[in-house]
């Protein structure tokens, strides 16, 4: 899980917050060009059919037929794909985005219905005003002008202002974008006893209570974190045995040279460590990092 | 030595993890539907016992990867299971005679309002023509007037209503084509209400002016009654719709200017929710509303046939939002306002699963 990424909290209704990464813009805006895509193509499509099918009918009921089929696709494809595809759409589905309810519940047609409606208002509307300015507001006086411009540009850049990335349709129909989470499952380092086979196993190094109270919950997880990197070869045994010589030191630890076999003594203090905090949770003391008395 | 609380908990529920993981891969990638009965039956039950792991590992795993892996695991199983509300057989209809008519009286004041908006400009218009019929040109848009304008003879414009010069084929593209500018309008209107529903206070003043210039200028060739037999068989579904829009929009509006005890953003995606199905319904009205232009308007000229038509059109318009899905049994009204209450704080109604024989929760 990155760290820098927006998350963003849903109450299921277990009663218990779920943590989405949100979407980015750029994921969006690349879902939004390939359903535009999609979308262009099926027109494209119809008004082919249609021109074949003209040979047999009349050229005025084809353009009024080709009309209402072009509206019915541009506004019912995110629509229908929305409602039938659980919240993605095809574009959404290869980014792996989802619309979620903000409120936790399921997502309901009439959310899909709100945040599909303002579509049209928020992103097509604007572009034609910057690019033809005088069919929308004319000749109107500044007084009018300013104020439609500022909402103009507030409808398109929302989703760069906004805090949690929701565009005008987000808000009006209670709904977020966001991506669907991976799920790894690290290896647990505390379950693993030894690294090289035959190695004497790590229980042999046993620490006393007053060892053990030196460090928290934060310390812990560094530890956890380099054990893991060692593993990948992202910290080489030269980082293990500084961290193990200045643990030994803090706590006062008595026995064999840490530094021998650095990994098999950081394995032995990583597992006692947590079994020890956790433990005293298990009593109501919660000790965040070694400053937490 | 003992080995950590959290290698226990992990070690005994690690199974029923991997298995959720996979249903929830399956679901996530082909849908519910490639599910069979067995593991639709299986993934809620496994859904919620991972949300409970996931509470106990947050206030007591020491394991920072562990709790990381089952906040992911949650949220995808979440998707799968939450994802979207299933629409039932029957959906379409319960919401076309059910839904979307209770919404709509939902909106009484809005409706209200929108109406007033309109016949405000119908009014301000029609006061204007009658001491200067040169606003004409001001309030009505040349394209959609047709050559119906105040230099045309009175029997140019009483042609217009009972032949029109389009015939057959030429009708039904412009009927097509004001059905899609009126849903379009009709959409604008609503979208608009975004912010904070003056736009859409304009929107229906200028198509009021519009409608007042059109009735003022038949009337002042003595043409009103035709005018109105011609208007109304159509304009009933048409101005009937392009209120309902309004009163969508206004409602968005109001939601943001007066929210209530409820946040800003609570009551908008509460109004927005509630009028979408209203501005839906309006959308299809438009459609009927060209169905009647382009294949009844032109092809019957008698006058009372219209009236016969409007008076028709009117009777199952009104009917339709006004008495469709209105529940008979006493006592049905609480039932129908706690449903409403529950709906607007989010409490779950059952899942998409829950139909499929999934258990309760």
């Amino acid at each position: 899980m990155r760290e820098s990424e927006l998350h963003l909290d849903v109450v299921g209704p277990e009663g218990v917050p779920l943590r989405f990464p949100a979407a980015t813009l750029a994921e969006r805006a690349m879902a939004f060009g390939i359903d535009l895509m999609i979308l262009f193509l099926s027109l494209a499509v119809v008004a082919i059919a249609l021109v074949a099918a003209g040979a047999a009918s009349g050229f005025a009921t084809l353009v009024g037929l080709g009309l209402v089929a072009a509206f019915v696709i541009q506004h019912g494809y995110f629509i229908f794909f929305e409602i039938h595809w659980q919240g993605t759409t095809p574009g959404k589905r290869l980014l792996k985005l989802k619309v979620v309810s903000r409120d936790g519940a399921g997502l309901r047609p009439d959310a899909v219905l709100a945040r599909n409606l303002m579509r049209d208002v928020e992103l097509f509307v604007p572009l034609a005003t910057i690019d033809a300015p005088e069919q929308l507001v004319g000749d109107a006086p500044w007084w009018m002008l300013a104020p439609t411009s500022l909402w103009l540009a507030v409808m398109l850049f929302l989703p760069v202002i906004a805090k949690e990335r929701t565009r005008v349709g987000d808000l009006v129909g209670g709904t977020i974008v966001v991506r669907i989470p991976e799920a790894t499952l690290a290896r647990d380092e505390a379950a693993r006893t030894s690294l090289v086979p035959g190695a004497p196993p790590s229980d042999a190094i046993t620490f006393t209570q007053p060892q053990l109270d030196h460090y928290g919950e934060l310390e812990l997880e560094t530890l956890a974190d380099l054990m893991r990197k060692h593993d990948q070869g992202a910290a080489s045994t030269q980082d293990l045995k500084i961290v193990a010589r200045t643990i030994a030191q803090k706590i006062g630890y008595g026995g064999p040279t840490p530094t021998d076999d650095p990994v098999r003594f950081l394995r032995a203090f990583y597992k006692q460590q947590r079994a020890f905090l956790e433990k005293k949770l298990l009593f109501g003391k919660r000790k965040t990092s070694k400053f937490d008395d | 030595m003992t080995e950590p609380r959290s290698v226990a908990f992990r070690k005994e529920r690690e199974g029923q993890w991997f298995e959720l993981d996979r249903l929830t891969d399956k679901a996530l990638t082909s849908g519910l539907k490639s599910l069979d009965a067995g593991e639709l039956h299986r993934l809620p039950v496994l859904y919620r016992s991972c949300i409970a792991s996931l509470s106990v590992a947050r206030r007591t795993a020491m394991d920072q990867a562990l709790v990381d892996y089952l906040e992911a695991l949650a949220a995808r199983a979440y998707l799968a299971v939450y994802g979207s509300r299933r629409s039932t057989r029957g959906a379409l209809r319960a919401v076309l005679f059910e839904e979307f008519p209770r919404r709509v009286r939902a909106l009484g004041r809005e409706l209200a309002l929108s109406t007033g908006f309109l016949t405000l400009g119908a009014v301000v218009a029609w006061t204007l023509m009658s001491v200067e019929p040169g606003w004409y040109d001001a309030f009505v848009n040349p394209a959609l007037a047709g050559g119906r304008d105040p230099y045309a003879s009175t029997e140019s414009l009483r042609a217009a209503l009972y032949d029109g010069g389009e015939q057959g084929e030429a009708l039904s593209l412009f009927a097509s084509f004001l059905f899609v500018h009126n849903a379009r309008i009709g959409m604008l209107c609503f979208a608009l209400g975004f912010a904070a529903g003056i736009p859409t206070a304009m929107l229906l003043f200028t198509n009021g002016l519009m409608l007042g210039a059109f009735l003022h200028l038949y009337h002042s060739r003595g043409l009103l009654f035709e005018l109105v037999g011609w208007l109304l068989p159509h304009g009933i579904p048409e101005i009937g719709a392009v209120i309902l829009c309004g009163a969508a929009g206004l409602h968005l509006g109001r939601s943001m200017l007066l929210p209530g005890a409820r946040t800003v953003r609570a009551a908008l995606a509460d109004a927005g929710r509630r009028s979408s199905v209203v501005v839906a319904g309006a959308v299809l009205l438009f459609g009927v509303a060209g169905l009647v232009e382009g294949i009844f308007r032109q092809a019957v000229t008698n006058d009372l046939v219209r009236y016969a038509l409007a008076g028709f059109n009117a009777l199952w318009f009104f009917s339709w939002l006004f008495l469709a899905g209105r529940e008979k049994k006493p006592g049905a009204r609480e039932a129908s306002i706690s449903r409403g209450a529950s709906r607007g704080t989010g409490t779950p109604r059952g899942t998409g699963m829950s139909s499929s024989g999934g258990p309760g929760a």
